[in-house]
Protein backbone atom coordinates (compact mmCIF):
# COMPACT_ATOMS: atom_id res chain seq x y z
CA UNK A 1 0.00 0.00 0.00
CA UNK A 2 1.36 3.42 -0.94
CA UNK A 3 2.15 5.88 1.86
CA UNK A 4 0.04 8.45 0.91
CA UNK A 5 -1.88 10.77 2.24
CA UNK A 6 -5.82 10.71 1.63
CA UNK A 7 -8.96 13.05 2.21
CA UNK A 8 -11.81 10.62 3.19
CA UNK A 9 -15.27 11.67 0.76
CA UNK A 10 -17.28 9.21 2.59
CA UNK A 11 -17.76 6.62 4.74
CA UNK A 12 -19.69 3.70 4.75
CA UNK A 13 -20.91 1.56 7.36
CA UNK A 14 -21.42 -2.38 6.74
CA UNK A 15 -20.40 -3.23 10.72
CA UNK A 16 -22.09 -6.54 11.51
CA UNK A 17 -23.08 -7.76 7.79
CA UNK A 18 -20.92 -10.81 7.14
CA UNK A 19 -19.08 -11.74 3.51
CA UNK A 20 -19.95 -11.11 0.24
CA UNK A 21 -22.12 -7.88 1.71
CA UNK A 22 -19.07 -5.65 2.81
CA UNK A 23 -17.54 -6.02 -0.83
CA UNK A 24 -20.94 -5.79 -2.35
CA UNK A 25 -22.02 -2.61 -0.80
CA UNK A 26 -18.41 -1.07 -0.76
CA UNK A 27 -18.37 -1.91 -4.87
CA UNK A 28 -21.36 0.03 -5.66
CA UNK A 29 -20.72 2.89 -3.04
CA UNK A 30 -17.85 3.61 -5.40
CA UNK A 31 -19.42 3.66 -8.45
CA UNK A 32 -21.17 6.71 -6.53
CA UNK A 33 -17.55 8.18 -5.96
CA UNK A 34 -15.99 11.06 -8.60
CA UNK A 35 -12.56 9.55 -9.68
CA UNK A 36 -9.79 10.12 -7.86
CA UNK A 37 -11.94 10.46 -4.42
CA UNK A 38 -11.50 8.26 -1.27
CA UNK A 39 -13.91 6.17 0.80
CA UNK A 40 -13.74 4.13 4.14
CA UNK A 41 -15.47 0.94 4.47
CA UNK A 42 -16.02 0.43 8.31
CA UNK A 43 -16.79 -3.61 8.69
CA UNK A 44 -15.86 -5.94 11.41
CA UNK A 45 -15.56 -8.93 9.97
CA UNK A 46 -12.19 -9.83 10.23
CA UNK A 47 -12.02 -11.59 7.24
CA UNK A 48 -12.74 -9.16 5.23
CA UNK A 49 -9.04 -7.34 5.60
CA UNK A 50 -7.75 -10.16 3.35
CA UNK A 51 -10.51 -9.81 0.81
CA UNK A 52 -10.14 -5.90 0.38
CA UNK A 53 -6.91 -7.02 -0.36
CA UNK A 54 -7.48 -9.84 -2.71
CA UNK A 55 -10.31 -7.82 -4.37
CA UNK A 56 -8.21 -4.71 -4.81
CA UNK A 57 -5.85 -6.38 -7.10
CA UNK A 58 -8.28 -8.09 -9.70
CA UNK A 59 -10.83 -4.65 -9.42
CA UNK A 60 -9.53 -2.25 -12.23
CA UNK A 61 -10.96 0.58 -10.98
CA UNK A 62 -9.58 0.65 -6.95
CA UNK A 63 -6.83 1.37 -5.19
CA UNK A 64 -6.59 0.26 -1.19
CA UNK A 65 -4.98 3.35 0.26
CA UNK A 66 -4.87 1.90 3.83
CA UNK A 67 -6.33 -1.12 6.58
CA UNK A 68 -6.60 0.06 10.19
CA UNK A 69 -7.57 -1.15 13.30
CA UNK A 70 -10.34 1.15 15.53
CA UNK A 71 -11.57 -0.02 18.78
CA UNK A 72 -15.28 0.39 18.72
CA UNK A 73 -16.83 -0.79 21.98
CA UNK A 74 -16.35 -4.18 22.82
CA UNK A 75 -15.28 -4.69 19.20
CA UNK A 76 -12.68 -4.17 16.59
CA UNK A 77 -13.91 -2.21 13.45
CA UNK A 78 -11.50 -2.63 10.32
CA UNK A 79 -11.22 0.67 8.06
CA UNK A 80 -10.79 -0.41 4.49
CA UNK A 81 -9.82 2.93 3.04
CA UNK A 82 -10.23 2.73 -0.81
CA UNK A 83 -9.46 5.33 -4.03
CA UNK A 84 -11.42 5.36 -7.20
CA UNK A 85 -9.16 5.35 -9.49
CA UNK A 86 -11.05 5.16 -12.81
CA UNK B 1 -31.52 -26.55 -21.22
CA UNK B 2 -32.71 -28.55 -17.70
CA UNK B 3 -33.42 -26.61 -14.70
CA UNK B 4 -31.42 -27.72 -12.22
CA UNK B 5 -32.78 -27.17 -8.38
CA UNK B 6 -31.75 -23.83 -6.18
CA UNK B 7 -28.91 -24.36 -4.32
CA UNK B 8 -28.99 -25.88 -1.13
CA UNK B 9 -26.85 -26.50 1.62
CA UNK B 10 -24.47 -29.78 2.20
CA UNK B 11 -23.20 -30.67 5.43
CA UNK B 12 -19.29 -31.62 5.61
CA UNK B 13 -20.24 -35.34 6.55
CA UNK B 14 -22.54 -35.47 3.61
CA UNK B 15 -19.85 -33.85 0.97
CA UNK B 16 -16.53 -35.89 2.70
CA UNK B 17 -19.17 -39.24 2.04
CA UNK B 18 -19.73 -38.65 -1.39
CA UNK B 19 -15.87 -37.54 -2.44
CA UNK B 20 -14.55 -40.62 -0.79
CA UNK B 21 -17.48 -43.02 -2.03
CA UNK B 22 -18.39 -41.72 -5.68
CA UNK B 23 -15.81 -38.53 -6.00
CA UNK B 24 -18.79 -37.02 -8.11
CA UNK B 25 -18.58 -33.12 -7.09
CA UNK B 26 -16.36 -30.08 -8.07
CA UNK B 27 -15.27 -28.27 -5.20
CA UNK B 28 -15.14 -24.31 -5.78
CA UNK B 29 -13.85 -23.03 -3.16
CA UNK B 30 -14.27 -18.76 -3.13
CA UNK B 31 -12.26 -17.77 -0.31
CA UNK B 32 -9.34 -15.69 -0.48
CA UNK B 33 -5.78 -17.07 -2.27
CA UNK B 34 -4.10 -17.28 1.32
CA UNK B 35 -6.74 -18.86 3.27
CA UNK B 36 -7.24 -21.61 0.48
CA UNK B 37 -3.60 -21.99 1.03
CA UNK B 38 -3.56 -22.23 4.54
CA UNK B 39 -6.29 -25.02 4.22
CA UNK B 40 -8.91 -26.85 2.50
CA UNK B 41 -10.78 -29.71 1.72
CA UNK B 42 -8.59 -32.45 1.14
CA UNK B 43 -8.68 -36.53 1.00
CA UNK B 44 -6.69 -39.22 0.14
CA UNK B 45 -8.57 -38.90 -3.20
CA UNK B 46 -7.69 -36.10 -5.70
CA UNK B 47 -10.83 -33.93 -5.76
CA UNK B 48 -11.72 -31.71 -8.53
CA UNK B 49 -11.43 -28.38 -6.93
CA UNK B 50 -10.84 -24.33 -7.95
CA UNK B 51 -9.93 -21.72 -5.75
CA UNK B 52 -11.92 -19.02 -7.46
CA UNK B 53 -12.19 -15.90 -4.94
CA UNK B 54 -15.81 -14.45 -4.81
CA UNK B 55 -14.79 -11.06 -5.44
CA UNK B 56 -13.16 -12.18 -8.87
CA UNK B 57 -16.84 -13.56 -9.52
CA UNK B 58 -18.27 -9.53 -8.55
CA UNK B 59 -15.87 -8.38 -10.71
CA UNK B 60 -15.19 -10.36 -13.37
CA UNK B 61 -18.88 -13.00 -13.86
CA UNK B 62 -17.95 -14.75 -16.93
CA UNK B 63 -14.30 -15.08 -16.78
CA UNK B 64 -14.96 -16.45 -13.17
CA UNK B 65 -17.59 -19.38 -13.95
CA UNK B 66 -15.44 -20.24 -16.89
CA UNK B 67 -13.07 -21.71 -14.48
CA UNK B 68 -15.83 -24.03 -13.13
CA UNK B 69 -15.05 -26.53 -15.85
CA UNK B 70 -17.34 -29.84 -14.55
CA UNK B 71 -20.18 -31.65 -15.60
CA UNK B 72 -20.59 -32.58 -12.16
CA UNK B 73 -22.48 -31.35 -9.45
CA UNK B 74 -20.58 -28.12 -7.78
CA UNK B 75 -20.05 -27.76 -4.28
CA UNK B 76 -19.12 -24.16 -3.18
CA UNK B 77 -17.05 -23.49 0.17
CA UNK B 78 -16.37 -20.33 2.18
CA UNK B 79 -15.36 -18.56 5.00
CA UNK B 80 -18.70 -18.71 6.76
CA UNK B 81 -21.53 -19.57 4.37
CA UNK B 82 -22.32 -16.37 3.16
CA UNK B 83 -20.56 -15.83 0.36
CA UNK B 84 -20.84 -19.57 -0.99
CA UNK B 85 -24.09 -19.15 -0.84
CA UNK B 86 -23.98 -15.99 -3.10
CA UNK B 87 -21.39 -17.43 -5.20
CA UNK B 88 -24.36 -21.02 -6.15
CA UNK B 89 -27.03 -18.48 -6.92
CA UNK B 90 -24.35 -17.30 -10.07
CA UNK B 91 -23.60 -20.53 -11.36
CA UNK B 92 -27.15 -22.02 -10.85
CA UNK B 93 -27.92 -18.74 -12.84
CA UNK B 94 -25.22 -19.88 -15.40
CA UNK B 95 -27.22 -23.17 -15.73
CA UNK B 96 -24.82 -25.45 -12.79
CA UNK B 97 -26.17 -27.48 -10.02
CA UNK B 98 -24.67 -25.87 -7.61
CA UNK B 99 -24.92 -26.23 -3.56
CA UNK B 100 -22.88 -24.99 -0.87
CA UNK B 101 -21.12 -25.87 1.96
CA UNK B 102 -23.18 -25.50 5.76
CA UNK B 103 -21.52 -23.27 7.88
CA UNK B 104 -18.63 -22.64 5.71
CA UNK B 105 -14.68 -24.20 6.13
CA UNK B 106 -15.30 -23.74 9.60
CA UNK B 107 -17.38 -27.29 9.96
CA UNK B 108 -14.05 -28.55 7.64
CA UNK B 109 -11.78 -28.19 10.62
CA UNK B 110 -14.27 -29.55 13.21
CA UNK B 111 -15.08 -33.02 11.08
CA UNK B 112 -14.03 -35.95 12.60
CA UNK B 113 -14.18 -39.24 11.26
CA UNK B 114 -13.81 -42.83 13.47
CA UNK B 115 -12.50 -45.34 11.13
CA UNK B 116 -11.99 -48.75 12.74
CA UNK B 117 -8.65 -50.02 13.05
CA UNK B 118 -9.84 -53.70 14.29
CA UNK B 119 -12.69 -55.03 16.15
CA UNK B 120 -13.27 -58.15 17.59
CA UNK B 121 -15.67 -59.45 20.46
CA UNK B 122 -13.46 -58.73 23.02
CA UNK B 123 -11.86 -55.46 22.24
CA UNK B 124 -11.88 -52.87 19.74
CA UNK B 125 -9.94 -50.14 18.79
CA UNK B 126 -10.74 -46.90 16.73
CA UNK B 127 -8.78 -44.19 14.85
CA UNK B 128 -10.29 -40.71 14.82
CA UNK B 129 -9.16 -38.49 12.38
CA UNK B 130 -9.46 -34.63 11.93
CA UNK B 131 -8.70 -34.60 8.47
CA UNK B 132 -8.24 -30.71 8.26
CA UNK B 133 -5.73 -30.79 11.26
CA UNK B 134 -3.98 -34.25 10.23
CA UNK B 135 -4.01 -35.20 13.66
CA UNK B 136 -4.79 -38.62 14.41
CA UNK B 137 -6.69 -39.47 18.13
CA UNK B 138 -7.85 -42.96 18.97
CA UNK B 139 -10.26 -44.91 20.99
CA UNK B 140 -9.86 -48.34 22.38
CA UNK B 141 -12.63 -49.98 24.22
CA UNK B 142 -12.83 -53.54 25.76
CA UNK B 143 -14.99 -54.88 28.30
CA UNK B 144 -17.36 -51.51 28.33
CA UNK B 145 -14.24 -50.09 29.34
CA UNK B 146 -12.11 -46.85 27.43
CA UNK B 147 -9.28 -45.38 27.15
CA UNK B 148 -8.85 -42.34 24.83
CA UNK B 149 -5.43 -41.09 23.72
CA UNK B 150 -4.78 -37.50 21.99
CA UNK B 151 -8.14 -36.79 22.19
CA UNK B 152 -9.07 -32.93 19.93
CA UNK B 153 -10.93 -30.05 22.05
CA UNK B 154 -14.40 -31.38 20.80
CA UNK B 155 -15.33 -33.28 23.42
CA UNK B 156 -18.78 -33.92 22.62
CA UNK B 157 -17.60 -36.16 19.39
CA UNK B 158 -16.23 -38.95 21.48
CA UNK B 159 -18.87 -38.62 23.99
CA UNK B 160 -21.74 -39.18 21.95
CA UNK B 161 -19.05 -42.06 20.48
CA UNK B 162 -18.51 -43.93 23.43
CA UNK B 163 -22.02 -43.58 24.52
CA UNK B 164 -23.04 -45.25 20.96
CA UNK B 165 -20.61 -47.80 22.06
CA UNK B 166 -21.72 -47.99 25.20
CA UNK B 167 -18.45 -47.66 27.28
CA UNK B 168 -17.16 -46.20 30.27
CA UNK B 169 -14.44 -43.78 29.80
CA UNK B 170 -11.68 -45.57 32.18
CA UNK B 171 -8.44 -43.64 31.13
CA UNK B 172 -7.66 -40.49 29.54
CA UNK B 173 -3.82 -40.25 28.24
CA UNK B 174 -1.82 -37.59 26.19
CA UNK B 175 1.19 -38.94 24.17
CA UNK B 176 2.81 -35.17 25.06
CA UNK B 177 1.92 -31.78 25.76
CA UNK B 178 0.60 -30.85 21.79
CA UNK B 179 2.15 -27.55 20.55
CA UNK B 180 -0.62 -27.49 17.23
CA UNK B 181 -4.06 -28.46 19.00
CA UNK B 182 -5.76 -27.86 21.93
CA UNK B 183 -5.97 -31.31 24.14
CA UNK B 184 -9.77 -32.14 24.82
CA UNK B 185 -8.30 -34.03 27.90
CA UNK B 186 -8.80 -31.84 30.39
CA UNK B 187 -12.40 -31.25 29.22
CA UNK B 188 -13.35 -34.55 29.30
CA UNK B 189 -11.92 -35.59 32.54
CA UNK B 190 -13.76 -32.79 33.77
CA UNK B 191 -17.09 -34.08 32.34
CA UNK B 192 -16.58 -37.91 33.42
CA UNK B 193 -14.17 -38.23 36.07
CA UNK B 194 -11.68 -40.57 34.73
CA UNK B 195 -8.17 -39.66 34.75
CA UNK B 196 -5.85 -37.96 32.74
CA UNK B 197 -2.47 -39.08 32.31
CA UNK B 198 0.80 -36.59 31.23
CA UNK B 199 3.80 -37.27 31.53
CA UNK B 200 5.50 -34.44 34.07
CA UNK B 201 8.09 -33.14 31.89
CA UNK B 202 5.33 -31.77 29.76
CA UNK B 203 3.36 -30.56 32.16
CA UNK B 204 5.89 -27.44 32.54
CA UNK B 205 5.40 -25.00 29.28
CA UNK B 206 8.72 -24.90 27.46
CA UNK B 207 9.59 -20.98 27.11
CA UNK B 208 7.09 -19.91 30.38
CA UNK B 209 8.67 -22.30 32.62
CA UNK B 210 6.21 -22.23 34.64
CA UNK B 211 4.08 -24.88 36.66
CA UNK B 212 0.85 -26.07 34.52
CA UNK B 213 -2.75 -24.95 35.75
CA UNK B 214 -4.31 -27.97 35.31
CA UNK B 215 -4.49 -31.36 36.92
CA UNK B 216 -3.47 -34.39 35.84
CA UNK B 217 -1.68 -37.71 36.98
CA UNK B 218 1.76 -37.98 36.43
CA UNK B 219 3.05 -40.48 33.74
CA UNK B 220 6.22 -42.61 34.02
CA UNK B 221 8.05 -45.12 31.75
CA UNK B 222 6.92 -48.39 32.18
CA UNK B 223 3.41 -47.28 33.73
CA UNK B 224 1.03 -50.20 32.98
CA UNK B 225 -2.72 -49.68 32.33
CA UNK B 226 -5.54 -52.67 31.76
CA UNK B 227 -8.72 -52.25 29.84
CA UNK B 228 -10.13 -55.37 29.43
CA UNK B 229 -8.32 -57.75 27.40
CA UNK B 230 -6.14 -54.63 26.04
CA UNK B 231 -2.73 -54.07 28.02
CA UNK B 232 -0.98 -50.61 27.80
CA UNK B 233 2.22 -49.55 28.62
CA UNK B 234 4.10 -46.36 28.48
CA UNK B 235 7.33 -45.77 27.12
CA UNK B 236 9.03 -42.73 27.53
CA UNK B 237 10.14 -41.53 24.23
CA UNK B 238 11.90 -37.47 24.77
CA UNK B 239 13.11 -35.91 22.01
CA UNK B 240 9.47 -34.04 20.03
CA UNK B 241 8.98 -32.53 23.92
CA UNK B 242 11.22 -33.74 27.35
CA UNK B 243 7.66 -35.99 28.24
CA UNK B 244 6.65 -37.39 24.93
CA UNK B 245 5.19 -41.33 25.51
CA UNK B 246 4.35 -43.75 23.55
CA UNK B 247 1.84 -46.47 24.21
CA UNK B 248 2.64 -50.31 23.45
CA UNK B 249 -0.76 -51.94 23.53
CA UNK B 250 -0.84 -55.74 23.71
CA UNK B 251 -4.17 -57.57 22.83
CA UNK B 252 -4.64 -60.81 24.86
CA UNK B 253 -4.50 -62.30 21.29
CA UNK B 254 -0.63 -61.29 21.62
CA UNK B 255 -1.56 -58.75 18.73
CA UNK B 256 0.23 -55.15 19.66
CA UNK B 257 -0.46 -51.61 18.52
CA UNK B 258 2.01 -48.90 18.80
CA UNK B 259 0.64 -45.42 19.85
CA UNK B 260 3.53 -43.41 18.78
CA UNK B 261 2.33 -39.80 19.80
CA UNK B 262 4.56 -37.37 17.59
CA UNK B 263 7.80 -39.62 18.00
CA UNK B 264 7.46 -41.63 14.38
CA UNK B 265 4.57 -41.08 11.80
CA UNK B 266 4.33 -43.24 8.48
CA UNK B 267 6.63 -40.82 6.92
CA UNK B 268 8.07 -38.32 8.91
CA UNK B 269 8.60 -38.31 12.77
CA UNK B 270 8.27 -35.57 15.20
CA UNK B 271 10.42 -32.04 15.14
CA UNK B 272 12.41 -31.65 17.83
CA UNK B 273 12.70 -27.92 18.35
CA UNK B 274 9.02 -26.96 19.04
CA UNK B 275 10.77 -26.19 22.89
CA UNK B 276 12.95 -23.75 21.61
CA UNK B 277 15.42 -26.42 21.91
CA UNK B 278 16.26 -27.87 18.51
CA UNK B 279 19.95 -28.36 19.18
CA UNK B 280 20.13 -30.25 22.28
CA UNK B 281 16.59 -32.24 21.53
CA UNK B 282 17.96 -33.64 17.93
CA UNK B 283 20.36 -35.95 19.18
CA UNK B 284 17.44 -37.01 21.77
CA UNK B 285 15.32 -38.05 18.71
CA UNK B 286 17.98 -40.24 17.37
CA UNK B 287 18.10 -42.38 20.68
CA UNK B 288 14.19 -42.66 20.84
CA UNK B 289 13.98 -43.49 17.75
CA UNK B 290 17.31 -46.14 17.21
CA UNK B 291 17.29 -47.03 20.56
CA UNK B 292 14.39 -47.06 22.90
CA UNK B 293 11.48 -47.57 19.99
CA UNK B 294 13.49 -50.23 17.78
CA UNK B 295 14.61 -52.26 20.97
CA UNK B 296 10.77 -52.00 22.60
CA UNK B 297 8.28 -52.10 19.44
CA UNK B 298 8.47 -55.64 17.54
CA UNK B 299 8.11 -55.49 13.65
CA UNK B 300 4.80 -57.06 13.82
CA UNK B 301 3.52 -54.16 15.71
CA UNK B 302 0.85 -52.02 13.65
CA UNK B 303 2.03 -48.21 13.97
CA UNK B 304 -0.91 -45.83 14.86
CA UNK B 305 0.65 -42.68 14.74
CA UNK B 306 -0.47 -38.87 16.12
CA UNK B 307 0.05 -36.87 12.55
CA UNK B 308 0.03 -37.24 8.67
CA UNK B 309 1.48 -34.75 7.10
CA UNK B 310 -0.85 -36.08 3.80
CA UNK B 311 -4.36 -37.50 3.12
CA UNK B 312 -2.59 -39.58 0.59
CA UNK B 313 -0.26 -41.54 3.71
CA UNK B 314 -3.78 -43.62 4.22
CA UNK B 315 -4.02 -46.93 3.42
CA UNK B 316 -6.64 -48.58 1.48
CA UNK B 317 -9.37 -48.94 4.16
CA UNK B 318 -8.63 -45.17 4.99
CA UNK B 319 -6.46 -45.53 7.86
CA UNK B 320 -3.18 -44.20 8.61
CA UNK B 321 -1.47 -47.01 9.72
CA UNK B 322 1.26 -49.48 9.00
CA UNK B 323 3.74 -52.32 10.44
CA UNK B 324 6.56 -51.29 12.48
CA UNK B 325 8.23 -53.16 9.53
CA UNK B 326 6.76 -51.51 6.66
CA UNK B 327 7.51 -48.37 8.29
CA UNK B 328 11.25 -48.90 8.87
CA UNK B 329 11.83 -49.83 5.61
CA UNK B 330 9.67 -46.40 3.67
CA UNK B 331 10.02 -43.82 6.17
CA UNK B 332 11.11 -41.13 4.21
CA UNK B 333 12.48 -39.18 6.92
CA UNK B 334 14.90 -42.19 7.71
CA UNK B 335 17.07 -42.80 5.48
CA UNK B 336 20.58 -41.48 7.87
CA UNK B 337 21.59 -44.07 10.24
CA UNK B 338 24.54 -42.74 11.26
CA UNK B 339 24.15 -40.52 15.02
CA UNK B 340 25.93 -37.26 13.75
CA UNK B 341 24.43 -37.80 9.55
CA UNK B 342 20.58 -37.69 11.28
CA UNK B 343 21.29 -35.28 13.34
CA UNK B 344 22.78 -32.30 10.81
CA UNK B 345 19.81 -33.95 8.82
CA UNK B 346 17.05 -33.17 11.39
CA UNK B 347 18.46 -29.87 11.84
CA UNK B 348 18.74 -28.35 8.32
CA UNK B 349 15.39 -29.86 7.60
CA UNK B 350 13.54 -27.82 10.31
CA UNK B 351 9.76 -25.83 9.08
CA UNK B 352 9.43 -22.83 10.50
CA UNK B 353 7.41 -22.77 13.52
CA UNK B 354 4.21 -21.40 13.54
CA UNK B 355 3.63 -18.95 16.12
CA UNK B 356 0.77 -20.07 17.80
CA UNK B 357 2.34 -22.95 19.02
CA UNK B 358 3.97 -21.66 21.90
CA UNK B 359 0.31 -20.10 22.54
CA UNK B 360 -1.15 -23.78 22.35
CA UNK B 361 1.02 -24.74 24.72
CA UNK B 362 0.01 -22.57 27.07
CA UNK B 363 -3.79 -23.37 26.70
CA UNK B 364 -2.67 -26.92 26.80
CA UNK B 365 -1.25 -26.50 30.23
CA UNK B 366 -4.15 -24.22 31.46
CA UNK B 367 -2.27 -20.90 31.57
CA UNK B 368 -4.55 -19.31 29.57
CA UNK B 369 -7.98 -19.68 28.40
CA UNK B 370 -9.28 -18.54 25.49
CA UNK B 371 -12.96 -18.20 23.93
CA UNK B 372 -13.91 -20.38 21.07
CA UNK B 373 -13.18 -17.95 18.67
CA UNK B 374 -9.62 -17.70 19.54
CA UNK B 375 -9.30 -21.42 19.63
CA UNK B 376 -10.61 -21.57 16.52
CA UNK B 377 -7.94 -19.17 14.98
CA UNK B 378 -5.51 -21.29 16.92
CA UNK B 379 -6.19 -24.21 15.33
CA UNK B 380 -6.35 -22.93 11.55
CA UNK B 381 -4.72 -25.23 9.06
CA UNK B 382 -2.31 -28.11 9.16
CA UNK B 383 -0.20 -29.35 11.56
CA UNK B 384 3.40 -28.89 11.15
CA UNK B 385 4.99 -31.41 14.03
CA UNK B 386 7.10 -33.59 11.40
CA UNK B 387 10.25 -32.91 10.38
CA UNK B 388 9.87 -30.72 6.71
CA UNK B 389 9.26 -32.83 3.64
CA UNK B 390 12.42 -31.24 1.76
CA UNK B 391 13.49 -34.89 1.62
CA UNK B 392 10.51 -36.05 -0.70
CA UNK B 393 12.76 -35.18 -3.20
CA UNK B 394 14.20 -38.64 -2.40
Amino acid sequence: MSEQTYEISTTLDVTGLMCPMPLVKARKAIMDLEVGQVIEVLATDKGSIKDFQGWAKVAKNVELLAQNEKEGGDTTIYAHVVKRTK
Amino acid sequence: MVIKAPPTTLTIHEIYQRIISDNDLFIVDVRNQEDFATWHIETAQDIDMVNVPYFDFLEDETGSVEQVKTEKEVVVVCAKEGSSAFVADILHQHGFQANYLAGGIKEWGNHYVFRTVQETDNWQIYQVDRAARGCLSYVLISNGEAVIIDPLRHTDKYLDFLQQKGATLTYLLDTHAHADHISGAPDLAAATGAPYYLHPYDGIHPFDILPPKISYKMLADGDEFTVGDLKIRAIHAPGHTLGQVAFLVTAASGEQFFFSGDTIFLDSFGRPDLGGQGEKWAPIVYDTLFNIIKEAVSDEALLLPGHYAKASEANLNGLFAQTMKQMWQSNGALQYTERDEFISFVLSNLPTMPEQYIEIKRVNAGLVEPDEEAMSELELGKNICALSDAYDKK
